[in-house]
């Protein structure tokens, strides 16, 4: 479904900035597979996403989503087929607009966006129904503005967004990071039930490790532009947070930050 | 009196335009000081070569739209920034606007323009301000309808939130360009109007005609608000009719006529200011107390209240 080939990314190149933020990097992703990735800040994971989203071009190497090149095609044009929830849960929803209308701007999705009106009553009975599975009670505040929900109330909604219109591939950039421990979890539910029940091809950034091993079917490690581990399913389910550590500390001079840590 | 209101009620349709940049967008597009100028100045050489007025009027619109796209392609293609894109169109519309015109003046008198039909129609007293509040309510409702379309959701997303609405596979760029178009055809098109209320094009008439906008909107929303759009758009509009009869007012009272550039860049300043001030905030807020906007967030509080002490987060 997602066929990373040979990519590579330098930022600032020739100046005294200059980062390799990939380095010749390859990945496939099968349909149906659901990888999350881990790594020390800096390691290149956030990189991986905005390449595969079109935010970063990448230097060299090829991004086919559904056996299709899209390394030439520019952000909103990809995210057609891409559904992206971000970190920031204030990113992902239009804060000045209702939750209905957010929804229907999800629905539009890769199809043209005319002069019907954005919210009819059908399409009214179709959103609500969606937010039930979000089990907050959204459904009865249709006419709410965004910006008046809670950070894990948007970022359940982003979720439910950016999976609306059956995206090829699903990126997911530490989007539970920024929230309270609860409502982290209650995201991190919502995305495993989501991904299950379409199918979805998924990528998902994590600093957490529990999280990383307990969600998905497959998990990769990076570290410097590279990725330096990939484990099937099968070995996933036998490793525990304190051989992921282990793993890191085979890494010369790997430095794992507070956050991971406390994880 | 008579003559401000029906002023007022033209200049709303310039008030409707900068709010689709200025809020919507959430661009502050200078261009408008030249394509009102525009429209003015193609409506009047048509209207003088005996083209109808109502057709002079549209073409009016399209020119505006021109120049809108303009500003629109140097912000969005070339990387310029927006203010000085604004400024760039407006300066060389200048020299197109004295092409147009063939001199810096085009009198009317005499021709047949829409205003003089209206006059043939309605006379002058209240009769035709009637039907300048039905042209402008309509005009009002246009908007409101295609701000709720699909298109016009993603317009409004565009403004609110860039990064969201190109993940949902919005050009932004597009929706800006549109954006901008519409809104200098509005513009354009009101310039039109202006030019056969006062029985002549001129090339300065633009000129601080962004003040006159923005006046209009800020005025307007503070005193009516802005919660959602339809409330957002007459707010607008009657921002623009108050605005015009605050001048008539000032002018009645003995005010020179060639202050009031500067009266307007004070009342936009004032409008700006005052809700920074801790005093005006703590007034608003008891005076906004009870009110719906609260209301809404208390609710969400409590829901989410309730959400956390139930089950229904596990």
């Amino acid at each position: 479904m997602l066929n990373v080939t040979n990519v590579s990314k330098t930022f600032f190149p020739g100046t005294v900035n200059e980062r390799k933020a990939l380095i010749d990097v390859n990945l496939r992703l099968s349909p149906g597979d659901f990888v999350t990735v881990i790594g020390s800040n800096g390691a290149g994971k956030s990189t991986v996403l905005n390449t595969v989203a079109g935010r970063i071009s990448q230097d060299e190497g090829v991004v086919a989503l559904d056996g299709r090149d899209v390394s030439k095609l520019k952000e909103h044009q990809r995210a057609a087929q891409v559904g992206r929830v971000f970190q920031d849960p204030m990113a992902g929803t239009s804060p000045n607009l209702t939750i209905e209308e957010n929804l229907s701007l999800a629905d539009k999705r890769g199809r043209r966006r005319g002069l019907g009106l954005g919210v009819n009553r059908a399409k009214r009975e179709r959103f609500a129904e969606a937010l039930k599975v979000l089990e907050l009670g959204l459904e009865d505040r249709l006419k709410t503005k965004v910006g008046l929900l809670s950070g894990g109330q948007r970022q359940a909604l982003s979720l439910l967004m950016a999976t609306f219109s059956q995206p090829k591939i699903l990126l997911l950039d530490e989007h539970t990071a920024a929230l309270d421990p609860q409502r982290a979890e209650l995201v991190t539910r919502l995305t495993r039930k989501v991904v299950e029940e379409q199918g979805l091809t998924t990528l998902m950034v994590t600093h957490n490790m529990v999280q990383a091993l307990e969600v998905g079917n497959r998990l990769i490690m990076m570290h410097e532009g590279r990725i330096i581990l990939d484990v099937s399913e099968e070995e996933k389910s036998k490793l525990t947070p304190e051989d992921l550590l282990a793993e890191f500390g085979k890494i010369k001079g790997a430095a794992l930050d507070d956050k991971t840590l406390l994880q | 009196m008579i003559t401000a209101l029906e002023l007022g009620l033209i200049y709303a349709i310039v008030a409707l335009g900068v709010y689709l940049t200025f809020r919507i967008l959430n661009f502050p597009d200078l261009t408008v000081d030249g394509s009102f100028t525009s429209g003015a100045a193609t409506a009047a050489i048509l209207i003088v070569n005996g083209v109808d007025p109502f057709l002079a009027s549209g073409a009016a619109f399209v020119v505006g739209t021109l120049a809108g796209l303009v500003t629109g392609l140097l912000h969005t293609k070339g990387n310029i920034n927006g203010l000085l894109a604004g400024i760039l169109t407006m300066i060389g519309l200048y020299s197109i606007n004295l092409r147009i015109m063939g001199g810096a003046n085009i009198p009317l008198l005499g021709e047949d323009t829409t205003i003089s039909l209206l006059r043939q129609f309605a006379g002058s007293g209240w009769s035709s301000v009637l039907v300048l509040v039905a042209v402008a309510l309509v005009f009002k409702i246009i908007i409101d309808w295609f701000l709720h379309t699909d298109a016009g959701l993603a317009l409004q997303a565009t403004g609110d939130n860039e990064q969201m609405i190109r993940s949902f596979a919005v050009s932004t760029d597009r929706m800006k360009i549109t954006g901008l178009m519409l809104s200098n055809g509005l513009v354009g098109l009101a310039g039109a109007v202006v030019a056969q209320h006062q029985g002549f094009a001129d090339i300065g008439m633009g000129i601080g005609l962004i003040l006159v906008g923005l006046a209009s909107v800020i005025v307007g929303q503070a005193i009516f608000g802005t919660r959602v759009v339809i409330q957002a758009t007459m707010a607008v509009v009657l921002g623009a009719v108050i605005y015009r009869l605050a001048i008539q007012l000032a002018l009645n009272a003995g005010l020179n006529p060639n202050d009031m550039k500067l009266m307007s860049a004070i009342l936009v300043i004032a409008a700006l200011l005052l809700p920074q001030w801790d005093g005006f905030r703590k007034f608003a807020a008891r005076r906004r107390r009870g009110r719906s906007a609260l209301h809404a967030a208390a609710e969400a509080t409590l829901t989410e209240d309730a959400n956390i002490n139930g089950k229904r987060v596990s």
